[in-house]
């Protein structure tokens, strides 16, 4: 949910138990002031009659009396409510009444005044309505102003938001905005730590990577042509060559791990960063021509059912990616056997005849996992890795024994 | 034919020119960029053999410079860096080729050739050796006038025989030419054996004699009686 929406909501529900009590609060106080301004009147008449009676001893011509008791004696006004029966529409409705005494001739006549009183269920109805039309004045006032507020007050964070979300490890740290707000500046001062520490370890990374390879690979190389020079000598000149090959098949699968430690290392640091839309068929064709004399040597017969299949990705690790899987399965074939590749536009799919292979299958994606024949090594780790930098789904799995299954989905673009 | 070597490792420099000088190419060193440099303005080469990564500078800027003096001279790039990024930036300046440490000389000689082919050589681009001949424009191997079917490795494993007479090569070394970064494909099973071993039967049934021979525990060796 949306930061200003979850403000909205939760400030419309503190709203809530303010109208309630407000509510209640309107209700008494509308009561009070009915009785208030009843009893004031009430008070007031009842003045004007003692006042009038003492002069000329009987009650003006318009009077508000409704009752005269006689021979009842209230020494001193007395105010109670009562409910009468309203003809016109068979109703009860509330009175306020005052009684008080006056003496008439010598004796005691109590007064009633009685005063109409507004019905508690028209109170209650006035209450509504004003706090109905109260609330729907705040509650507009609250958004406008949460609106007005959050978009001034969050600035400065989504403007951090978008800078985070635009920033690419392979580009310079973007500087982040001094704001007004303690919180942010905390928030942008870390943020910055952050991304300045992911930036320098990147930039490390990549600088060990190749001075690793720079250095290591040219000595390699060294070693090699100079393995390979001895190799050609002429015979009697030629050192012991046991040893000789040793040297020179030790550098060679030197170089070769140590091209696809870095090639991991480099995926690892998102050092490809180059995503065009490319046909993922073309390459699977491409891959399929370079190993299809390695696989007719052996008899393996190759399926092939490719379709369209288009991905955004770096082009050198399409090329990566489907030439492990594709050698992986001609590599760890057996003579004779079966390849099935169907490439869909959401999955790559490749199933072939091979070894059995005792444990979890899917250990066989990681570093340096040996099958029980041949060497597994790191195809399939470099595949893997790919697979989680670009969210790519891969199983493998051995069914019937010897027939190996690997599954790449990718994720619907 | 005049090759500028440039790479910055003294020993691998010595043994490139050495390699190189035996199969009769005149050869100069430079083992900086300034060097380099100096040399590409002073004097004209038919390919430069240079390493990217050099202490003084980069080699791509050589590349940039000799594209301008001299258009027509052929470019290898050597380099130690991956072949995924810097191969795009290099081929893109106009190298001509690519080749990643580290390499075998064997391997070098063949790019060296094959450059040289195509860039000076055209109209005549027939390799003889023996009884065998290989067209590389069109890819046609020929004893005598009858034509030999080769599928690619074979064709690629025979021109890499072709371009080293004499000179042994190891099976990893093949590997690597046929199948580049996926030459562990060798490792379980003898593909590069089985590939001569079918050159040797389509050869015999031709009526060539067996020009490949093996050099026990080492590898292969074209030799033409």
């Amino acid at each position: 949910m949306k930061l200003i929406r979850r403000t909205y909501r939760l400030s419309l529900l503190w709203l809530l138990p303010v109208l309630l009590l407000g509510s209640i609060f309107v209700f008494f106080m509308i009561n009070y002031v009915v009785y208030e301004e009843t009893d004031e009147f009430l008070i007031y008449e009842m003045n004007r009659l003692v006042s009038f009676h003492r002069e000329y001893n009987d009650l003006p011509d318009f009077h508000m009396v409704s009752d005269i008791l006689e021979d009842v004696d209230y020494p001193e006004p007395v105010f109670k409510d009562t409910l009468l029966l309203e003809s016109g529409d068979n109703e009860m409705v509330p009175y306020r009444e005052l009684y008080f005494t006056i003496d008439h001739r010598g004796k005691k006549v109590t007064l009633v005044l009685r005063h109409l009183l507004v019905g508690e269920d028209d109170i209650l109805r006035g209450t509504l309505l004003i706090v109905a039309g109260l609330a729907l004045l705040v509650a507009i006032t609250f958004l406008l102003m949460i609106k007005q507020v959050s978009g001034k007050i969050w600035k400065p964070f989504y403007q951090t938001l978008k800078t985070i979300r635009g920033f690419k490890i392979n580009e310079p740290v973007p500087a982040l905005p001094v704001t007004g707000i303690d919180e942010f500046n905390t928030l942008n001062t870390t943020v910055e730590g952050f991304l300045k520490k992911i930036s320098t370890d990147y930039k490390r990374t990549k600088e060990f990577n190749e001075n690793a390879s720079h250095e290591l690979q040219t000595h390699l190389a060294v070693i090699r042509a100079n393995a390979e020079f001895l190799l050609n000598e002429p015979e009697a000149e030629k050192p012991d060559e046991k040893h000789l090959q040793a040297i020179y098949n030790a550098t060679v699968k030197l170089s070769q791990t140590q091209k696809s430690l870095l090639l991991l290392s480099k995926i690892g640091n998102q050092e490809f960063n180059n995503p065009v839309a490319l046909d993922l068929g073309e390459v699977l064709k491409q891959s399929l021509q370079l190993f299809r004399d390695a696989a007719e040597l052996r008899d393996i017969s190759v399926r092939q059912d490719i379709g369209k299949c288009t991905l955004q990705m770096d082009p050198g690790l399409a090329d990566v990616m489907v030439n492990n899987l594709v050698k992986n399965s001609v590599k760890h074939n057996v003579k004779g056997g079966y390849i099935s590749i169907l490439l869909e536009s959401s999955s790559l799919t490749i199933e072939n005849s091979g070894h059995s292979h005792e444990g979890e299958p899917e250990t066989l994606l990681e570093r340096f996992k040996t099958g029980t024949k041949g060497n597994l090594g790191i195809g399939l780790a470099i595949v893997k890795q790919i697979c989680d930098l670009y969210k790519f789904d891969i199983l493998y799995r051995i069914e019937k024994e010897n027939v190996h299954f690997i599954k790449v989905s990718f994720p619907k673009a | 034919m005049k090759i500028l070597v440039i790479e910055d490792n003294r020993e691998l420099l010595d043994l490139i020119a050495e390699t190189l000088r035996k199969e009769k190419y005149v050869c100069e060193l430079a083992d900086r960029f300034s060097l380099a440099e100096e040399k590409v303005h002073l004097y004209s080469y038919d390919i430069l053999v240079v390493d990217i990564n050099l202490p003084d500078g980069s080699g791509l800027d050589i590349i940039r410079a000799i594209k301008k003096i001299n258009p027509h001279a052929g470019v290898i790039v050597i380099s130690a860096r991956d072949s995924l990024d810097n191969k795009i930036e290099g081929l893109e300046l106009g190298a001509d080729d690519y080749i990643t440490k580290p390499f075998d000389m064997a391997e070098l000689v063949v790019r060296v050739k094959s450059l040289l082919r195509r860039r000076y050589y055209s109209g005549s681009d027939i390799i003889t050796q023996g009884d065998i001949t290989l067209n590389t424009s069109t890819r046609e191997v020929k004893v005598g006038a009858t034509l030999v079917e080769l599928t690619r490795s074979e064709y690629d494993i025979l021109l890499f025989f072709f371009s080293n007479p004499g000179r042994v090569i190891s099976k990893e070394s093949l590997a690597e030419h046929i199948w580049g970064d996926h030459m562990d494909l060798a490792d379980s099973f003898d593909f590069i054996y089985s590939h001569i071993k079918n050159l040797r039967k389509k050869f015999t049934v031709a009526g060539a004699s067996d020009p490949i021979k093996a050099v026990y525990g080492m590898g292969y060796k074209l030799e033409i009686n």
